[in-house]
Parts: C-alpha cells; sequence; structure tokens
C-alpha cells in the first residue's frame, strides 16, 4: 500500500497526464467572483469550472499512483497540489472545498469526522465490483473462496489494477457482487473470505 | 454473512481458514523481512563505528531470522498444498456426482430398453406386417368396374386372337414339328 510519507518523493508514474492548467500559475488560485466584481460574466475562469478539472486531476493522479487514500495534509506536499516548478500551492482551504465537492459528485467519500483523510474512488465501487468479477471469471475461479488479503495483496492479483486496493474499498465492490447473488462474504471481523459464484 | 439462505458449505470454512492462516505466514514473513533488512543496516552501521561484536550480533540476530523465513516457506507450502488438494478432491466429488447423474440417465434408459420391450415391439412389427398383407391381399380382390372392364376388354382380344388363329390354317406349326425328328437340325440348334 502506498503510504503517505513517501508519497511526495515518487516518480511521476509513465500513465499521468497533467493538466494543461497545470503549467499557469492561476489554477492553483481558487477563482473567486466576489474578489473580482467587474467580471460578472461566466467564463472559462469560474471557479465551477477550475473546480472540475482539478477533481479531474485529483482522480488520474490517485489512479496513477494508485492511491486509495488521500490524507489531505500530506497531499499538499505532493505534486498534486503543489506545483515546485512554479512555486505555487493549493491552499487547504480550497483543497478541502475540492473535495468536498467530490464527495457530492460520489468520487470521494472522508474517512472519520476529521474529514483528514479521503477515499478516492478513481473507479465507483460497482466498477470494481466487474472488474474483480471479470477477472474471478476469466482465470475460472467461480466457486473458489479467497481471502479479502488475498484479492488486494495476493501473489496472483499483482498485475491487476485493483492490487493493494483498500480493505474498505474492496468490500463496498464485493457488496455489489452479494447483491446480485456473484458472491457470498463470510468469516467474521478481520478475517473475511469471499466466494464466488 | 449470517444469510439464512448460506451457500457456504464447511469445505468453504475450512478452505478460508487455511487460507487465512496462509496470509498471516505471508505478513509474517513480510515482518521478517524487514527485520533482515533491518538488522543488516544495523551490522553495517556498527562496522563504521568500528563496534565488531555488535555488528557480530546484528549477523546472528539475521542468521536465525533467515532461518525463521526457510521454515516459514515449508509451512507456507504445506498449507497451499493441502489448500489445493481439497480444491481438487471437490473439484473430483463434482466429477463423481457428474458421472453418478450420467449413469443414472443411462439405467433409466435402459430400463425404456428392456429385452421385453423390444421383444413385443417386435411381436408387433410382425403382427402389423401380417395386417399389412392381408389388407394388401383384400385390395388385390376389389377391383374398380373400370379395371373389370379393362380386363373383360382384354380377355376378349385374346380370345379373337385364339380363336382367329384356329380358324386360319396354323402355317408357322407345321415346319416346327418337322425339325425334331432330325438329328442334323438339333446339333445345329445346339452350335
Amino acid at each position: 500500500m502506498t503510504t503517505t510519507a513517501t508519497m511526495f518523493t515518487k516518480p511521476k508514474p509513465p500513465n499521468l497526464e497533467y493538466p494543461e492548467l497545470y503549467e499557469f500559475p492561476a489554477f492553483f488560485t481558487r477563482y473567486h467572483s466576489s474578489s473580482s466584481p467587474q467580471n460578472t460574466q461566466p467564463n472559462d475562469t469560474t471557479w465551477a469550472h477550475q473546480r472540475s478539472i482539478w477533481a479531474a486531476w485529483v482522480l488520474s493522479y490517485c489512479r496513477a499512483h494508485k492511491i486509495w487514500k488521500l490524507q489531505l495534509s500530506d497531499a499538499l506536499e505532493t505534486e498534486l497540489f503543489y506545483n515546485r516548478n512554479l512555486n505555487r500551492r493549493f491552499k487547504q482551504r480550497d483543497a478541502a472545498e475540492l473535495l468536498e465537492y467530490m464527495v457530492t459528485e460520489g468520487d470521494v467519500e472522508w474517512e472519520g469526522v476529521g474529514k483528514a483523510t479521503a477515499i478516492v474512488y478513481w473507479r465507483k465501487p460497482e466498477e470494481w465490483a466487474n472488474v474483480i468479477y471479470e477477472w474471478i471469471d476469466s482465470t475460472g475461479q467461480k466457486g473458489s473462496v479467497l481471502t479479502l488479503y488475498e484479492i488486494s495483496e495476493g501473489d496472483l492479483t499483482r498485475n491487476q489494477e485493483f492490487h493493494t486496493i483498500d480493505p474498505y474499498v474492496l468490500r463496498k465492490a464485493l457488496d455489489f457482487l452479494v447483491k446480485r447473488s456473484l458472491a457470498q462474504v463470510f468469516g467474521a471481523n478481520e478475517e473475511m473470505g469471499v466466494k464466488f459464484f | 454473512m449470517g444469510n439464512s439462505s448460506s451457500r457456504i458449505t464447511a469445505q468453504d470454512r475450512a478452505i478460508l481458514n487455511m487460507k487465512l492462516q496462509r496470509d498471516k505466514l505471508h505478513i509474517y514473513q513480510k515482518k521478517i523481512q524487514t527485520i533482515l533488512t533491518r538488522e543488516h543496516e544495523i551490522a553495517k552501521e556498527c562496522l563504521a563505528r568500528d563496534d565488531k561484536p555488535r555488528a557480530l550480533l546484528a549477523l546472528r540476530r539475521r542468521k536465525y531470522q533467515e532461518q525463521l523465513l526457510v521454515k516459514t516457506d515449508a509451512q507456507l507450502e504445506a498449507l497451499e498444498k493441502l489448500t489445493s488438494t481439497i480444491e481438487f478432491s471437490l473439484v473430483e466429488k463434482a466429477v463423481l456426482y457428474g458421472l453418478q447423474q450420467g449413469n443414472q440417465v443411462l439405467k433409466e434408459i435402459h430400463k425404456e430398453m428392456s429385452l421385453e420391450a423390444v421383444e413385443k415391439l417386435i411381436e408387433e412389427t410382425d403382427e402389423a406386417r401380417a395386417y399389412q398383407r392381408e389388407v394388401s391381399n383384400l385390395l388385390a380382390g376389389v377391383m374398380t368396374n373400370e379395371e373389370e372392364d379393362a380386363v373383360e376388354d382384354e380377355l376378349e382380344a385374346l380370345e379373337r386372337e385364339v380363336l382367329g388363329a384356329r380358324a386360319v390354317p396354323a402355317m408357322p406349326d407345321a415346319p416346327s414339328m418337322v425339325p425334331i425328328s432330325t438329328e442334323t437340325s438339333e446339333g445345329a440348334g445346339k452350335g
């Protein structure tokens, strides 16, 4: 699993593409319509537009680095919110507002009440359910019993997109399969297993 | 979990328990691996400080952990083998069940194809054939008027031929009688 401590020293993964605006200093400043009253026309620089680009950037960044949980205070130090070349960074308040917006879109879920850590769904749980079931089906594991640990950490899933999947996200994904009678989760507490059908 | 309509069997639970043990061994191995690296680093640091005894101690601890790692490897292998064996046995059981079902169906088919039934069928076929013959015979006896007329016409024609042949002197008959008594014509006929 990705530890947040080593996150900002990580090299750029090959599948990560920066948004064009990433090279623009203004991108790192939240647009306030009140701060520029002379500009009453909504245009491309409105917060809604800026926000949607930010949201997409957060998702692709987390996908590329396989980040399941984003710890906000750490993330602010990474290139996600901090462009060191430009010496520009996104303020904590703005980042929190951005994540709050992403919560309403279903892309993010706060972990706990402190709103310090966000679970990032760069794939929705239902998508994960399909990806995992696809893998189960194609590897002939229908009718087999697997541990949840095995799905996220096992050697067999090492080349799968869901390898290292967060246990919470995995449970949510499996719940979809359970609902569709394609899986049954059993066991106790931390020692869970799942049987696929 | 806790489903009343559970599709989880006792075997499934047994397999899960073994796999959970395997996971624990996996995690344990990860832990040992970090200790191994750490002890190595410690030994290096001690040597850099010229503290040979400590470095030796660290290396000894490292060796011990290494042995543990080898042992867990063996245990892991044993667990995985057992799990595979159980899973394979379940597959075998399924195959056996399939064979049993196939056998059952085959038996039922054979029951329907009993010798008695076959004999009866052949008997019935014979009867049917006899019946068919009877019908044919009956049909042969029944003729339409037209057919009757045709047959009568044919008879008349035949009578005319025969009676007409008697009215006219039978020319071809005479020579046919003659060569019977001569031996030469007989030999020529054979030759």
